[in-house]
Parts: structure tokens; C-alpha cells; sequence
């Protein structure tokens, strides 16, 4: 791959005059797209300012220029809102082409500084004080319609980890490693469920066509949690075999949907947590203390695994 | 001596790819693709980036075992065989993945390859350094010398990260261990070493027959550009200088050439925004945007921390801005640069996007969340998808 490949293929006859026309000044660098660094911008300045802005909600609360500033915020949401209902296409089942650049970004900017001034609002006037839980949920739904209504992925995967948090189960990687992954007893089985539950719902939008590049996102939110519930079972209680039958149950389940969406994140979830689950299995029962069985175990099973991968590599192709 | 791969199937590799990318933004039609692609025929064994990630972790289980049995045979033969054994591994494991795995198998960065190939690194390394009772000199420069050798050969992208930091690392112990003036020079040292460093690549990278290496280039200026920077950042100088070099600052007293630091800190990134301007240089570009806020930093840390909510709602106002500004005044192309996407960068995938942005801006209705928490009373776990932020 050169500077001439464009020119190449075009006088092989594999690409029209048009084409190679535009391709060769992106080619040669005589037309530079910007683009990812300015959405690079867009992102920063939402994460910074929607960060910022959670903070000095809540300071110098009653001053004037409190006031003020959460009457610009509201000002600011509304103004998000008008652009993307004024620009915005129609809701449509399918994929829906942002009309700049930007508008994911506007969207997702008005979404989250709505969620924190509606949060401080009722902070301030305790609308829901007895109920404390449904500002998630709420949170969610309003998050659920954003994302439908807008075709917005990021919004989407945000109104998951709100749902999932109203049950008490958090979906990030970063509480794993801290261990404060499910703080409670017994939430490993709310995980499960939640998993379940939401997948099922999933693949049934999925069946009638609604969203379909969606599923992908829950898929990924839902295995993630399934298989983390699950192994935590597997690790504390009396009732491993169950787990471990589970871990099978959404291996098999996981490995199904990566053939089918040729999507092989999922395959890679499934290689790795049969493959803790088994090798859980086997310390329980077989395997005990001789090392030298554990050393021959890890070649022989991952040396298996690539052979079977590199044997069948058609079957893992992408589209 | 050159890399191990057959070369009309790299150049063909890298055409599919290419052409994969143009037909994803519509450029060329799906036919027009399998056109290319029975034209250009490649025999590698490439899998996707998941697939690779996947074989990788397989792999270091399975090497994790081979090299579990070798210890257990080896393990009692002591210090003196030990070195020699561990080299040897490493060199047999070069041979095992030159010879077998990318000549017979026509692996390319595979994840297997990848694997063997750093576990081959690995062992060379510790082997070398072993026989040299660990002396810091020969473990950096075996460092330079194997990651050097397994980039170049392999065209191995991290292992290019590796060399040059151990190249950073060599200069920089080299002048440290020298005392005196040298320590003092040390920046303006990297500065000249780098700088260079980058002017070379830039004036290779547009030779035709060192295509194959481009994005290991790309590694080599992106680094050494960041090193330039780095190296006359005051934050950096100021606290490597405290730190590393005992150099003790009493009350309203201030590093040598301070001042230099200064101007450095604020001219090198904008420098770079020029010359990624004035060059259609995306590359300095994006070095010079990480440059400019890690400048912000640099005075925020000696000018105070103080309101950090409206440093970052202003900071966050102001980029949001400027990039809205910017796309608006890209609309039509000028001076080359387009807010259209042409390419579809292979990292800016949808779903990546929508996952980082989760587990980033998920934090912020958690605020609210905690307030109650503490006014209400009763354990509640919920509160965003992270309360860490």
C-alpha cells in the first residue's frame, strides 16, 4: 500500500475515474478529514463540563448566583432539545443518519446536564422522598426514550447502566477490580436475572425489527453481567455445579450469537468463562496438587483451542 | 537482513484492507471490493482484531504450561546454566515462529505471533541480562537491541513502543549516571536526540520500499514528538529534577533555566499546531492537541487547583465550543481540511464509542444520588453506573 495503489488499481480498471478522482486526494493527503479530532473535542468538552457541572450544582446552593447558574443549565437543555427536535429526523426502526456532525454530541450534552439539573431538583424540593430508588429508574426511562428517539448508542448504553444500577448492580469494569462488584449478598443472582431478562427483551425487539443495531449494545451489557454474576457464584457458594451449568448454558448462548452476528466479542466471552469454569470443575474433582498435570492441562487445552480456531477459520470470518 | 514476511502478500494485505475501508465509507462499490480482492490474493492467516485478542490470551495460557515444564526440568540446575537456558529458549522460540509459524503457516500478526514473539523477547532478554548479573546498561541495551530486532523484523507495533523507550531510557541513564553538567543537559539532550529522531522518520516515511514499515514510523514520530515536548515541560523537568536528582527548591526558588522551561512548555505545542496546519500534518496535530491540555495542566498545577467544578465546566464550555465552531467552519473544505469523514478509523467503532462513553459520563446523576444518600439516610447502592467519578 503506496501512494500509487489508487492509481494502480485504477489502471488495473478495478476502481472508475470518479472513484480514484476522490480517493487519491485523500490518498495523497491533499484533503485531510479532521473529523475524529473534532468529535474528540465534542466528547471532552461533555465530559468535562457535564463533570464540572455536577459539582457546582450543588455548591453555594440558595446565592444568587446559584440561581442563576441552574436557571442557565435548564436554559442550556432546552436549547439541546430544541435543536435536536427542530434538526432531527423522525423516529424510524432503523438506523438514523445524524444531520451534522455534532448532533449526537448537542443530544448527549442535553441529556446528561437534564438528568443532573432534574437530580438537583428534586434534591432541592424532595419531590420523591420516599421513594429514592425511582430517580434511577427514572433516570433510565428518560435516558431509554432519548436513545429511541434519537438513535443514540451512547445514550442507550447509559439508560443500561442506570437500569441496572436501580437494582443495585453496577455494569463497570473498573468497581471489578476494586472488588466492590456486587456489595451485597446474593446480588450476583439479581445480576443473573437482570442479564436474562434483558437479553430476552433484546432479542424479542430485535424480532420485530425495532432497532436492530441495537441488540448488540444490551447483548454486550447483558453477557458481561450474566457471566460475572455467575462466576461469582461459582467462586462463594455451596451451589457451584448450578453456576457452573449456567456458565455453560450462556457459553453456549454466547458462542450461537457470535456465529450468527459474526460479532466474536462474544466468542472471546465464552472461550474465557467456559474456560474458568472448567478448569474450576477440574481442580474440584480431578486435578489436585500435581503441577505438572496443570502445565500439561493449560498446553494441551489452549494449544487445542488454537488448533480448532485456526482449523476452522472460515467459520470465524467477518462479513 | 529484512522482515519475515512474504512481500507480495503484505502489499496485497494492505490493499484489501485499504479497499475495505474505502468500501465501508462508500467510496467504491461492494463488487468493485471483491474485485480487488480476487486481484490481490493473500495467504496470510490475519484474523480480526477480537480473534487475535482471543488467540493471544490462549496462547500465553499455553506458553504459560511449556514454560512451566521447562522451569520444573531446569529449575535446580543453577545460576550458571539457568542464563544460557533461558536464552536459548528465547532464541528457539524466534526460530520456532520465524521458520514454522510465518514461513510454513503464513501467520501474520496473528495473536499466536504476536504472543511467541514477546515471549521470545522476553526470555532473550532476561536470558542476556542474567549473564550480566542484571547491570542496568546491559539490560537497557539488550532491551534496545531485541525490541529493535523484533520491530523491525516482525513489524511489530508495541515492541516499536518498547525500543524507543528503552532508547529513551539508555540516553537518559547514560547522562544521569555521567553527573555534573550532564544531568542538567538532560532535556536539552532529548530535545536534539528526538527532534532528530523524528526529523529522520519523517523523511523516511515516503520511500516507497519502506511501506511495510509506515505504521511502525508512525510509532517512532508520534513518541519522539511527545519526548520533544516532554522533555522541555516544566512540570516534567521541574519535578524529575526533585525527584530523581535531589535537587532541593527552598521557598520562591526556581529550577535552573526556568524560564526556558517556561517558554518551552507554551511554544512547542503551538508549534506543532502550526506546523500540523500549515503541513496537513495529522499527526502533529493530534500530538500538539494532547500537548496544549497537558500544558493547561502544567500551569493549573503551579497556579492553583482552586474551584476545580469551574475550571471544568469552563474548560468543557470552551472545547465543546470551539469543536462546534470548527465543524461549522469546515462545512466547506478550506486550506484541505473537511469535517467529513472520509476514512473510518478502525478504532471508531460505534459500539467502542457508546461503551467508553458509559463508563465515563455514566457518573454524573450519581451526584445527586449521594447527596440524598447522606441526607435520607438508608443504604442505597444504585447511583449511576459509577459513583468513582
Amino acid at each position: 500500500m503506496t501512494k500509487n495503489t489508487p492509481r494502480e488499481l485504477f489502471e488495473k480498471g478495478l476502481i472508475r475515474e470518479d472513484q480514484f478522482n476522490k480517493i487519491d486526494v485523500i490518498i495523497s493527503g491533499k484533503v485531510v478529514s479532521v473529523f475524529y479530532e473534532l468529535q474528540a473535542l465534542l466528547y471532552l468538552g461533555v465530559l468535562l463540563f457535564t463533570t464540572g457541572v455536577g459539582i457546582l450544582i450543588y455548591m453555594n446552593i440558595g446565592s444568587l448566583g446559584h440561581l442563576i447558574s441552574i436557571s442557565a443549565l435548564i436554559l442550556l437543555t432546552i436549547g439541546c432539545f430544541y435543536y435536536a427536535f427542530k434538526n432531527g429526523a423522525a423516529y424510524s426502526n432503523d438506523t438514523v443518519k445524524p444531520v451534522t456532525p455534532y448532533f449526537d454530541y448537542v443530544v448527549l450534552l442535553g441529556a446528561l446536564v437534564f438528568v443532573s439539573v432534574a437530580g438537583y431538583l428534586q434534591f432541592q424540593f424532595g419531590i420523591l422522598n420516599e421513594n429514592l430508588e425511582l430517580v434511577t429508574l427514572i433516570t433510565s426511562v428518560f435516558f431509554f426514550y432519548i436513545a429511541y428517539r434519537f438513535d443514540h448508542l451512547g445514550v442507550l448504553s447509559l439508560a443500561i447502566t442506570a437500569l441496572a444500577s436501580f437494582w443495585s448492580v453496577s455494569i463497570s469494569p473498573q468497581k471489578w477490580y476494586s472488588g466492590t462488584f456486587f456489595e451485597t449478598a446474593n446480588l450476583h443472582i439479581v445480576a443473573i436475572i437482570f442479564g436474562v431478562l434483558v437479553a430476552t427483551i433484546a432479542l424479542v425487539l430485535e424480532m420485530r425489527r425495532i432497532k436492530m443495531h441495537f441488540t448488540f449494545t444490551y447483548l454486550n451489557f447483558c453477557s458481561l453481567l450474566f457471566f460475572a454474576g455467575a462466576i461469582t457464584g461459582l467462586f462463594i457458594g455451596a451451589w457451584w455445579f448450578v453456576y457452573l451449568l449456567l456458565i455453560y448454558g450462556g457459553c453456549v448462548f454466547a458462542y450461537l450469537m457470535a456465529m450468527k452476528r459474526k460479532s466474536f466479542l462474544f466468542l472471546l466471552y465464552a472461550f474465557i468463562c467456559a474456560y474458568i469454569g472448567t478448569t474450576y470443575l477440574l481442580e474440584k474433582t480431578i486435578l489436585r496438587d500435581a503441577i505438572e498435570i496443570w502445565f500439561l492441562y493449560s498446553i494441551f487445552s489452549c494449544g487445542g483451542f488454537i488448533y480448532f480456531i485456526i482449523k476452522f477459520k472460515n467459520y470465524f470470518k467477518q462479513k | 537482513m529484512k522482515h519475515a514476511y512474504n512481500e507480495v502478500n503484505l502489499h496485497n494485505l494492505a490493499v484489501i484492507k485499504e479497499s475495505k475501508r474505502w468500501s465501508s465509507q462508500g467510496l467504491i462499490e461492494e463488487d468493485q471490493l471483491k474485485n480487488i480482492e480476487q486481484e490481490y490474493p493473500c495467504s496470510f492467516y490475519h484474523p480480526n482484531i477480537i480473534i487475535r485478542i482471543l488467540l493471544f490470551i490462549a496462547a500465553l495460557f499455553a506458553l504459560s504450561g511449556a514454560t512451566g515444564f521447562f522451569a520444573l526440568l531446569f529449575g535446580n540446575s543453577g545460576e550458571k546454566v539457568l542464563p544460557l537456558a533461558c536464552l536459548i529458549y528465547g532464541v528457539i522460540s524466534f526460530a520456532l515462529l520465524d521458520r514454522i509459524l510465518i514461513n510454513q503457516h503464513r501467520h501474520y500478526k496473528s495473536g499466536v505471533a504476536e504472543c511467541i514473539l514477546y515471549h521470545a523477547c522476553g526470555f532473550a532478554i532476561v536470558g542476556l541480562s542474567w549473564m550480566a548479573d542484571f547491570n542496568t546498561y546491559v539490560i537497557l541495551i539488550t532491551c534496545l537491541l531485541v525490541f529493535s530486532y523484533a520491530a523491525f523484523r516482525y513489524l511489530d507495533l508495541l515492541t516499536t513502543m518498547a525500543a524507543i523507550g528503552s532508547f529513551a531510557g539508555l540516553l537518559f541513564y547514560t547522562c544521569y549516571e555521567a553527573g555534573g553538567i550532564f544531568q542538567q543537559v538532560i532535556p536539552f539532550v532529548f530535545i536534539v536526540c528526538f527532534g532528530s529522531v523524528y526529523a529522520i522518520t519523517r523523511k523516511f516515511k515516503v520511500r516507497d520500499h519502506l511501506q511495510f514499515w509506515s505504521l511502525n514510523m508512525m510509532i517512532v514520530e508520534t513518541i519522539s514528538l511527545l519526548l520533544v515536548y516532554a522533555a522541555g515541560n516544566y512540570l516534567v523537568v521541574r519535578e524529575l529534577s526533585i525527584n530523581l536528582m535531589n535537587l532541593e527548591l527552598v521557598e520562591g526558588q526556581d529550577i535552573p533555566f526556568a524560564f526556558l522551561f517556561y517558554a518551552l512548555t507554551i511554544i512547542v505545542p503551538f508549534a506543532l499546531l502550526y506546523v500540523g496546519i500549515k503541513h496537513k500534518d495529522v499527526l502533529a496535530l493530534r500530538v500538539s492537541l494532547i500537548a496544549i491540555a497537558f500544558t493547561v495542566f502544567t500551569f493549573k498545577y503551579y497556579y492553583g487547583f482552586g474551584h476545580p467544578e469551574i475550571t471544568l465546566t469552563v474548560a468543557g464550555a470552551l472545547l465543546f465550543g470551539i469543536a462546534l465552531l470548527l465543524f461549522n467552519y469546515l462545512k466547506t473544505m478550506r486550506g484541505g481540511f473537511t469535517r467529513e469523514n472520509h476514512l473510518a478509523e478502525k478504532w471508531a467503532n460505534l459500539n467502542l464509542q457508546a461503551f467508553v462513553i458509559s463508563q465515563t459520563l455514566g457518573g454524573n446523576q450519581s451526584q445527586s444520588n449521594n447527596q440524598i444518600e447522606t441526607g435520607g439516610g438508608g443504604k442505597f447502592g444504585g447511583g449511576g453506573s459509577t459513583d468513582s467519578f
